[in-house]
């Protein structure tokens, strides 16, 4: 005996929301991984080896990377948590933290923006695992930036 | 139950999170280099039975003085350690009396990250010692310390004792991320280690720990005679 079932259909607009908050959480935890592992080194206070690029020392032991005695990295890690968090919620239709989301990586973006100046300018030495974190943020922001525009344009 | 799933998912996030921080911590202390045991040497049975291991350290070490000294002092420094500069124009002073008698070895020991410069000097210290002036450079991160400790970016300081010592700057700044420098730093730590040192200054005389009361400029002159006596036995 076949059940007729009402259909539900997704909206293209909730269907990009679905795709971009599902990229945003995939590239929240390749930086939240990136970062803790840059936290516990810096907490182990174990030298890292950049294989890339030189310089990984030079950044993680300059002043630049603690913030009141904290790791930058350590912040980091937490930032990217709720970042993945706040992409699964609004995946799950929280309209809030969608919202949420698009301040927080809009501000990760100014400190990325920062953080490279410090790199490329002050310190004078990139981290790979910096520049990891930076791709991250960067991609992320253009992710929320394109969900934020193409979420306006079909309201509109 | 779907209401539920976006937390579920969440905490898992974090119980991965949590458990790949404890695993990459685990691995950086079984890394440390008080495990590490590898090109050690072996000192007589503790009380529990077990076999101490003694790391050797850098080689050749940071000394002054000769190698069959009848004393030698080993020193555990960190430049950023406040007791540390305090006892270095004590050294100095047992250095200009007993000239020759005595052999003084210098052994990195960075407080990381209780000190946040630390590193960075020790670092300074090793580069200077791949041009022949560790203990010019030594000298100077103990004599300013309190100059150097609260500043923000240490970098342009060491690079201006560097410069105040006659180094080849560019060649001092490349230095500092030597795998030598890193080297060196990392054998004395796992010397210290192996030694039970947990804090600086922390000095052996002909092996010996001595309590840091025992640092005091008297009872060290005391405690060096009394080896020098052992010793013309």
């Amino acid at each position: 005996m076949v059940q007729n079932l009402p259909q539900t259909r997704i909206s293209p607009n909730k269907k990009s929301g679905i795709i971009v908050y599902s990229l945003a959480a995939v590239l929240s935890l390749i930086g939240l991984f990136d970062a803790l592992y840059l936290a516990v080194e810096h907490i182990s206070g174990r030298s890292v080896r950049c294989t890339i690029v030189t310089g990984c020392d030079e950044v993680l032991s300059s002043p630049y990377a603690t913030v009141a005695g904290i790791p930058l990295a350590f912040i980091g890690a937490i930032a990217y948590f709720a970042c993945f968090s706040l992409a699964i919620l609004a995946i799950f239709g929280y309209r809030l933290a969608g919202d949420l989301l698009t301040i927080l990586v809009v501000l990760m973006f100014l400190v990325t923006l920062i953080l490279l100046y410090l790199q490329a300018f002050v310190i004078g030495y990139f981290c790979q695992f910096c520049l990891v974190s930076a791709g991250v943020t960067i991609i992320l922001t253009i992710l929320v930036a394109v969900r934020y525009y193409t979420s306006l344009s079909m309201r509109s | 139950m779907k209401r539920a799933l976006p937390f579920v998912i969440i905490l898992l996030a974090l119980g991965i999170a949590v458990g790949a921080a404890w695993y990459l911590k685990q691995n950086a202390i079984s890394n440390s280099p008080s495990i590490l045991n590898n090109s050690a040497s072996e000192m007589p049975a503790g009380k529990s039975g077990a076999a101490a291991v003694i790391e050797p350290g850098a080689e050749p070490p940071h000394s002054i003085g000769e190698a069959g000294a009848p004393v030698t002092l080993e020193e555990f420094g960190d430049f950023e350690c406040p007791p540390c500069a305090m006892l270095h124009p004590e050294l100095k002073q047992i250095e200009h009396e007993y000239g020759q008698q005595v052999r003084m070895i210098f052994r990195e020991f960075p407080l990381v990250p209780t000190h946040a410069h630390a590193l960075a000097a020790a670092r300074s210290a090793e580069a200077a010692g791949l041009q022949g002036k560790f203990w010019e450079m030594h000298d100077l991160l103990y004599q300013n310390q309190k100059l150097w400790h609260g500043a923000f970016d240490v970098r342009p300081i060491f690079e201006g004792y560097a410069t105040q010592i006659g180094l080849d700057v560019e060649r001092f700044k490349r230095d500092l991320g030597n795998e030598i420098v890193e080297g060196r730093i990392f054998l004395d730590g796992k010397r210290g280690h192996s030694l039970g040192v947990t804090g600086t200054p922390t000095v052996f005389l002909n092996g010996r720990e001595l309590s840091f009361e025992s640092l005091a400029l008297d009872k060290l002159r005391g405690e060096i005679d009394a080896e020098l006596a052992k010793a013309a036995k």
